[in-house]
């Protein structure tokens, strides 16, 4: 076992043993769900039924719907894929990168990061669908034989790359996310007094004995999924920029767009995770694994993220200009002075200035502040992708096709109709599902837990 | 049933039974005929299942189909093929020729299977030599108006021609006087009938009143040429001979007279690699399409008319009595006029708009000082339209209204009680006279009060004769069965004089007046040739001309604080095309808006008095009412760059169906979500308003110049318009432009500068080279390699008529979406004509003053007086399309013969290739249109007699596909496949597209690149040519020449070096 | 036939640790080990061999790796080429840097889900599968080693309790399994 030095803030609070460990964690899912949960639950439904009727209507009747003109193909719905997508690259970044680099404080957040992220993609893959046409030949985007003779797919197409892209990232995190929960499951398992809950997590718990064995192969395939699902998390958001810096309007065809979409999903990710885990240790008492220190680290990725963002808004601004090209000149003007401006502004507040805050440490360690920061950095992410997509087909080439958009009641119906759907899907998780790695953090209580740090023969043991 | 048939057919086609036998037999209901099938009222709720509704689809089709599939009534001759093999799969076309009693054109019908599908100009025989304008290409859709007529009504109820045909005899002969109100009669034959019947009538005491009347007069003309040359006449005008026309507030491009014709000529004056290039100078208040394409336009009151007119004369050393004082920008473009008429005696023309007789008689003075008769104007050979006689029109109106009216009242071709000016009165006073009768095909607003509606053909089903001028005779030929219970106005009246006896639709009566009318006038002549070539040219009989003398000015149009100019659209016209959804939809040449009418008035002015002058989908425009001599309208006020100060102007032609009079349910507002939008009173609202009543009268001649006052109102109002950013903002590769001077003078690198980028030499310096040489990878070979198929459109000859729009509208099946989908950006026009007006920071459009101090902010904002281009834009076919590459199931890819294909039944719907086509010509499905609810009142393809158009050699576009222009792939494979059969190359010109076949100055010119002696390659290596927005690099297979502009213009020369921009331009291309 | 398995529960991993270390050392064979969390450094003491899933995830990801270039060559430069806005594709190598994701993508997916189907597979931990963990607490904060008499013919029962005596277990349970 691995120590570490002992002027390092624990990891874990409280004087928790394993059974404490187990305890802590088992009992929400043990106990009768508070009357909140309920009422917060009831919200989500409404929210997310709202949005798939919407959803229902526009499939019925057509893209038309929505407020897109024959200049403007995209807008909602891509950019809420994007923030989607964006948001769910916090939890594989955690659980994959932070394990390579052997965090351990990734150990408190990275379950419910994990499932933040897989609910999130769900949500982004639903638009590149719903935005369809023809939703119903859909399946044609895959390398099918078919009737029509051997017609296969574009695979120079930036669409393409996105549905193997998206497919494979949300197909890997699912499976990682699982591997880890079964040993959870097991304990759930085995505490289990209800029938049916036995039942139930005896099936979701594949029979899972920990074994010597077992734990060794465990850790193997946790090992090597992390090392699969870092480059993934690096390639998607490349690759869903690729969308954009491949084609030829101006103010998408950006080669900086890679980096700087990768960092700013990281950005948005973490913000999200903030968001939740703030209110959801206050709900379910797990102050002890997910305090102050953690929210710190986090906050410090934000910073570093919200920087590098920040650098990357500057450097397109100075080579647009630079590079002397009238259309991708103007694309930029037309972003801070245009019609547009409004949004292209409060994206410069939000993902620029606010991060920047986390620099001083009072800031960085309030809980409160943070709430408030991780929620504007979300709606900063979100104009971000409004403003990319948006303010640069509006006006590209010529000027004949100049045009505006306004979103429909449908656009806005189907946007937040996927943030309930999300929401129940998350309460869920919260409610039935082990919200730590109950078998990770155990590992680490010896190593980083208060109690041991402070026995006094702690530099002594073996 | 359906269904007990699918259960049982194979056990009972094995037993036999006669029940399985009497089915088999109606399966395929042949009998039916069409006017059964539209009679049966249930298919509107075909509540049945989906496997009955397609059977009703399928089988309301081809009903309908085989009905029209009887050849035309009589012996028709068609163009090219026999008319007996009409070969499913194989257009048939006919010669004919079109009017309307507002324009006239030779033209050629396509029909398949026996409808007619398409329209376009006979460029071989006739008068207009080719050239139509949108209306005639629309017309064909008015065929298949579902408001139609279907036979005689007597007071609103069907009825049979007997009835009708012996209560009108009855009455007639009954009535003392007996008035006919028609349209300028342009044909012998029909004449005649009127005057035999007159004779008939007057011979028992009786007195038949003929009076021609049309709605837009040009009377003053007949009347100005009878006081100079003793004969009231319009003479034919030749822009071809022109080298300075001189037009004031004349659209002789648009709605002037012959105006099809005359865009013609003056299409072969515009060449600037020709000998010579007319100098076009417009003086005008509203701004016309012609002065969009003038090479100088004044701005100037419709009271300032005659200040220019006298200042001209006197500046020729005429003398003339009228003052002459004009303001400055005036004055200077005046100048140069003169200058210009100077060095041009003999060949220049002077037309003027307006319908007073004072300035006509100053136009007719200035002409004759030019030389300009015998030379640009014919009096020998004058054309027969327009004889409009508006003091007789009004002293009838006001007969009836004032109860003396006659006693039997025949309307033909005329619809006063929406355009006369006191039209509402006189429809009130209608029900006083005895008998009424209307030969109108609508119920519209004066059919629809009259006692007796006797619905004539539709042009394309009727046999007519016709003599636009003096020496020209032509023939109308029908090219499909009556589809309707109607009947030509000529055998008609030959019944009602009871010279023949009525035979029903396929009577052949018209066909034989008119055929005897020929021989007696061609005794050697071969009718079925003639019918053929659709023209006979006429034994000159001149005019007896008495030597000008100059005529007696009297009142010229009265100024005012405000003056009201009523124009006409080049789509809706007059206004009888009102409900025709493609001309509704058509955008405006110059405002580019749809679906309405509204008051133009100067931006600048605007801004002055507080009015918004900036648009889009959700910003609407601002109400105001403008009253004329007590009639009061409100429109909403809408930014005209161009417009003359203190004046606005109003189109004439709106507000059709005012009552809700059943003319065509594309005549009528609908809603967001689908169904017609009512007012209060539960009524169909009309699109626009009519200004008919604005029309004032001067030495009895209808004028359409006047005086009113304006008031702003409360509100604003949504304008559906294809384009809300009106200037090109100083960017130079999208359209380009010079003056004559500097084309003759300099060379390419001046007007035409390639774009470079820099690369290194041997000697290891940057130098410039062209685009062509860089290419990221080797690709497809394009050249030399089969057919490449190409375009070139000539910015200098497109006038921006629109023409090219609809007819690619009809042959693509393009649907209609109404004008609330085109206030959403939305419009699915395969080819847009893209109008970009100059701003003050641009030397001319697209070309910066000065780089430095340029602000894209002033860019945006178009001059008071703009210079104008149009552009027409659709699918460049690049050969390094950006749209293929990124289409993820390739719905689009590119043939081996240049074109950008689109495979639409592989489209998924991403839009991702819209968003990245550079020129954004690519239009998306939003909404099913051929069955959604919204379109049900606009979209022909919803209408079981309207889905006839429909070309059976394009699919109609299913929901969620994108779609876009095809150069009409469907006419390159058939051209390739009579070449094939016949085992030889095509030849060049042996295809056109839809638009290159109905532009009237042949400005757009397809074929096949990699045939180096195709027109289309001469003309794409032409030093005109270019490709627009080149620098990025996407190798379009169209290009544009360069708009040229006889002008002088210093700015634009210093500018338009040799040297230095061609340099900047590789700079720019480097970074 | 049935044999005699014996449970011993310890409340600590790293008591149960030295425990197997001086049993191993005595020559007894310990079948398996439960904990509710990955004992680091147990495997060596009772000889279990470090898996080879890794290598697995490799083959995975090279079959992947095969099947996505030959795949995409056939599609795009074999089957069906096609002048997609005029890029090249007359061979593989043209067309290849549009590949690049896809083949990368194609090559995770591929080792990531093979390596855990066999991972689950291999451990048999499937959906419906029996629990085998001797005892509910081994999920929780309990570590148990099962020690099998037939693989320790050499020592009596009583020897090994003998041993086990020192190891400072908090409970021992002895079954007959067959």
């Amino acid at each position: 076992m691995q120590k570490e030095a002992a002027i390092r803030e624990p990891l874990i609070l409280g004087h928790k043993s394993y059974h404490d460990v187990t305890e802590d964690v088992c009992r929400p899912i043990e106990d009768k769900a508070p009357r909140m949960w309920y009422v917060l639950f009831g919200i989500a439904l409404i929210i997310a039924l709202y949005g798939i009727g919407c959803i229902v209507y526009l499939l019925g009747t057509g893209i038309g719907v929505w407020g897109l003109n024959k200049t403007i193909g995209w807008a909602w719905d891509i950019t809420n894929f994007v923030w989607w997508v964006g948001i769910g690259h916090a939890g594989t970044l955690i659980s994959a990168v932070l394990l390579l680099f052997r965090q351990k404080w990734r150990m408190a957040i990275n379950r419910s990061a994990e499932a933040m992220t897989i609910f999130a993609v769900f949500m982004a893959g639903l638009f590149p669908l719903i935005h369809m046409g023809r939703l119903w030949v859909g399946y044609w985007v895959l390398p099918l034989p078919n009737q029509f003779g051997s017609l296969w797919v574009n695979f120079n197409s930036p669409l393409l790359w996105d549905v193997f892209a998206i497919s494979t990232y949300l197909s890997v995190s699912l499976v990682f996310w699982y591997i880890g929960l079964i040993p959870d499951f097991a304990t759930i398992r085995d505490r289990a007094k209800k029938p049916v809950s036995k039942k139930m997590y005896s099936i979701l718990s594949f029979g899972w004995s920990g074994r010597a064995k077992n734990w060794n192969r465990f850790e193997t395939v946790s090992l090597v999924l992390a090392g699969l699902a870092t480059p993934l998390v690096f390639s998607v958001h490349s690759i869903v920029s690729f969308d954009f810096a491949t084609s030829i309007v101006p103010g998408w065809h950006t080669t900086i767009f890679p980096p700087y979409f990768v960092a700013g999903a990281v950005f948005s990710g973490f913000a999200m995770v903030q968001t939740l885990l703030l209110v959801m240790r206050k709900a379910m008492g797990l102050e002890a694994y997910i305090h102050t220190k953690h929210v710190e680290y986090m906050n410090i990725v934000i910073m570093v993220t919200g920087s590098i963002v920040g650098t990357a808004y500057i450097t397109e601004l100075f080579i647009s200009w630079y590079s002397g090209v009238e259309y991708e000149a103007y694309a930029f003007l037309n972003r801070a002075t245009g019609p547009y401006w409004w949004a292209y502004w409060s994206m410069m507040t939000c993902n620029v200035i606010s991060p920047q805050l986390m620099w001083i440490r009072k800031l960085r360690r309030s809980l409160l502040f943070t709430f408030f920061i991780s929620i504007v950095v979300n709606i900063g992410m979100w104009f971000e992708r409004y403003v990319i997509i948006v303010t640069s087909i509006h006006r590209d080439y010529l000027p004949s096709a100049w045009s505006m958009h306004y979103p429909s009641h449908i656009d806005i119906g189907v946007y937040i109709g996927t943030i309930g759907i999300f929401f129940v899907f998350f309460l869920l998780f919260a409610r039935y599902f082990p919200v730590l790695a109950l078998n990770e953090i155990k590992t680490i209580l010896k190593g980083s837990g208060q109690s041991y740090k402070e026995a006094p023969d702690y530099h002594k043991h073996h | 049933m359906g269904m007990a048939r699918k259960y049982w057919k194979g056990l009972e086609e094995l037993k036999e039974t006669t029940e399985f036998i009497k089915h088999k037999e109606n399966e395929f209901p042949t009998q039916q005929t069409v006017e059964a099938f539209l009679s049966n009222d249930k298919l509107d709720e075909t509540s049945t299942g989906r496997r009955d509704f397609l059977k009703f689809l399928g089988f309301s089709v081809a009903a309908a189909t085989l009905a029209a599939c009887e050849a035309p009534v009589t012996k028709a001759v068609p163009y090219v093929v026999k008319p007996e093999n009409v070969t499913p799969g194989v257009a048939t076309w006919y010669a004919s020729t079109y009017y309307d009693g507002a324009s006239y054109a030779s033209i050629l019908v396509k029909t398949r299977e026996g409808r007619p599908i398409f329209i376009k100009g006979n460029k071989d025989f006739g008068l207009t030599q080719g050239a139509v304008n949108p209306q005639i290409i629309a017309s064909i859709l008015g065929l298949y108006d579902s408001a139609r007529l279907i036979g005689p009504t007597e007071n609103g109820k069907l009825t049979s021609w007997t009835t009708v045909d012996s209560s009108i005899s009855k009455a007639l002969k009954s009535a003392k006087t007996v008035s006919l109100l028609s349209n300028s009669i342009i044909s012998p034959t029909l004449q005649k009938q009127i005057d035999e019947m007159s004779a008939a009538m007057s011979a028992n005491g009786q007195l038949l009143n003929h009076i021609q009347y049309d709605a837009i007069s040009y009377s003053a003309i007949r009347q100005a040429n009878e006081q100079n040359f003793g004969a009231a006449i319009i003479p034919s005008y030749d822009f071809s001979k022109a080298k300075t026309i001189i037009s004031l507030g004349a659209d002789f491009m648009g709605t002037w007279l012959m105006a099809n014709q005359y865009v013609q000529q003056y299409g072969l004056t515009r060449n600037p690699d020709s000998k010579w290039m007319s100098k076009h100078f417009q003086f005008e208040s509203f701004m016309s399409l012609s002065g969009s394409n003038a090479d100088y336009r004044g701005m100037i009151k419709p009271s300032e008319q005659a200040a220019v007119l006298s200042y001209l004369i006197k500046g020729l050393g005429g003398n003339c009595a009228v003052a002459s004082t004009l303001n400055t920008p005036v004055k200077n473009i005046a100048d140069q006029a003169l200058k210009s008429l100077k060095s041009s005696k003999q060949s220049s023309l002077v037309v003027c708009g307006s319908n007073n007789l004072s300035l006509q008689l100053l136009t007719n003075q200035l002409n004759q000082l030019l030389g300009s008769y015998g030379t640009t104007i014919d009096l020998t050979n004058d054309v027969k339209l327009f004889k409009s006689e508006d003091a007789k029109v009004i002293k009838l109106a006001n007969d009836v209204i004032s109860g003396k009216g006659p006693d039997a009242l025949l309307f033909m071709g005329v619809n006063p009680v929406y355009s006369l000016p006191n039209g509402e009165a006189f429809g009130k006073a209608l029900k006083k006279i005895k008998t009424t009768v209307s030969f109108s095909g609508f119920a519209d607003e004066t059919a629809s009060l009259c006692s007796y509606v006797c619905p004539d053909h539709h042009a394309l089903e009727s046999w007519l004769d016709y003599q636009p001028t003096n020496n020209h005779y032509a023939i109308a030929q029908p090219t499909i069965r009556p589809i309707h219970n109607t009947a030509s106005v000529i055998e008609t009246f030959s019944v009602w004089s009871g010279k023949s006896i009525r035979l029903g639709k396929d009577s052949s009566t018209a066909y034989d007046l008119i055929k005897s009318n020929y021989s007696e006038r061609f005794p050697l002549g071969d009718f079925a040739y003639s019918t053929h070539n659709s023209c006979e040219t006429l034994p000159g009989n001149a005019n007896v001309l008495t030597p000008f003398k100059k005529g007696v000015l009297g009142k010229m149009p009265s100024a005012g604080a405000l003056e009201v100019v009523l124009y006409q659209k080049g789509a809706i016209g007059n206004g009888q095309h009102a409900s025709n959804p493609w001309l509704q939809e058509m955008p405006d040449p110059i405002t580019k808006a749809t679906w309405d009418n509204y008051i133009t008035m100067n931006p600048v002015e605007m801004k002055q008095q507080g009015f918004v002058t900036t648009y889009d989908q959700e910003h609407g425009l601002n109400l105001a009412t403008v009253s004329v001599n007590g009639n009061k309208v409100t429109l909403p006020v809408f930014p005209l760059p161009g417009q003359a100060l203190n004046t606005v102007g109003i189109a004439l032609g709106y507000g059709r169906g005012a009552n809700g009079e059943a003319i065509g349910k594309a005549a009528f507002q609908t809603k967001e979500y689908g169904g017609h939008d009512l007012d209060d009173k539960g009524g169909l609202k009309p699109i626009g308003a009519n200004v008919y009543h604005f029309v004032s009268t001067e030495n009895g001649n209808l004028q359409f110049d006047t005086t009113g006052s304006l008031a702003k109102e409360e509100g604003t109002y949504a304008i559906a318009s294809t384009q809300i950013h009106h200037t090109v903002m100083g960017r130079h590769s999208i359209v380009r432009e010079t003056t004559l001077p500097i084309f003759t003078s300099k060379g390419k690198e001046a007007y035409n500068p390639a774009h470079t980028l820099q690369k290194l030499n041997k000697e290891g310096h940057h130098e410039d080279v062209p685009n062509s040489e860089f290419d990221l990878w080797d690709a497809h070979p394009v050249e030399k390699i089969g057919h490449r198929w190409g375009m070139t459109i000539d910015l200098s000859s497109c006038i921006g008529c629109g023409s090219c729009l609809i007819a690619c509208q009809s042959e693509n099946n393009v649907p209609v979406v109404g004008k609330d989908e085109v206030r959403r950006g939305r419009e699915m026009h395969w080819l847009r004509i893209d109008r970009y007006f100059a701003s003050d920071e641009e030397a001319t459009i697209g070309l910066r003053k000065d780089k430095d101090t340029f602000s894209y902010d002033k860019a945006e904002i178009a001059a008071e007086n703009p210079k104008v281009i149009h552009m027409p834009m659709m699918c460049q076919h690049c050969n390094h399309a950006p749209c293929e590459t990124v289409c993820p199931v390739l719905a689009t890819t590119h043939s081996n013969e240049g074109l950008n294909q689109m495979t639409y039944n592989r489209c998924i719907g991403t839009r991702y290739c819209a968003n990245n086509c550079p020129y954004k010509v690519r239009r998306f499905n939003w909404f099913e249109y051929p069955s959604y609810k919204k379109f049900t009142e606009v979209n022909p393809a919803q209408d079981d007699l309207g889905r006839m158009v429909l070309n059976p050699d394009v699919t109609v576009r299913t929901r969620g596909v994108m779609e876009k222009c095809s150069f009409c792939v469907q006419r390159i494979q058939s051209t390739k496949l009579v070449a094939k059969k016949e085992s030889r190359m095509i030849n060049d010109g042996e295809f056109a597209t839809a638009c290159s076949d109905a532009c009237p100055t042949n400005a757009i010119i397809v074929g096949d690149w990699n045939d180096f002696k195709s027109v289309v390659y001469s003309s794409s290596k032409n030093d005109r040519s270019y490709q627009a927005l080149e620098e990025i690099g996407v190798k379009p297979n169209v290009w544009y020449k360069v708009k040229v502009r006889n002008e002088d213009n210093e700015l634009l020369s210093s500018l338009q070096e040799e040297k230095p921009i061609a340099h900047h331009e590789g700079k720019k291309a480097h970074h | 036939m049935a044999e005699k398995v014996i449970y011993v529960m310890y409340d600590d991993e790293e008591v149960l640790k030295d425990g197997a270390k001086s049993l191993v050392s005595k020559g007894i064979k310990i079948a398996d080990v439960f904990s509710p969390f990955p004992i680091h450094g147990i495997d060596p003491i009772i000889g279990v061999k470090n898996t080879r899933l890794g290598i697995m995830a490799f083959l995975y990801g090279l079959t992947g790796l095969m099947l996505a270039t030959v795949g995409m060559r056939f599609f795009m430069v074999t089957d069906w080429p096609m002048n997609i806005g005029g890029k090249p594709n007359f061979s593989y190598l043209e067309n290849m840097l549009a590949f690049v994701p896809v083949t990368f993508e194609f090559t995770v997916l591929c080792a990531a889900h093979g390596m855990v189907i066999t991972y689950l597979l291999a451990n048999k931990t499937l959906p419906g599968m029996p629990a085998q963990n001797p005892d509910p607490r081994t999920t929780d904060d309990r570590f148990v080693m099962e020690i099998r008499l037939s693989d320790n013919h050499q020592s009596s029962e009583k020897e090994i309790d003998e041993l086990l005596k020192n190891t400072g277990f908090v409970e021992i349970d002895k079954k007959e399994v067959n």
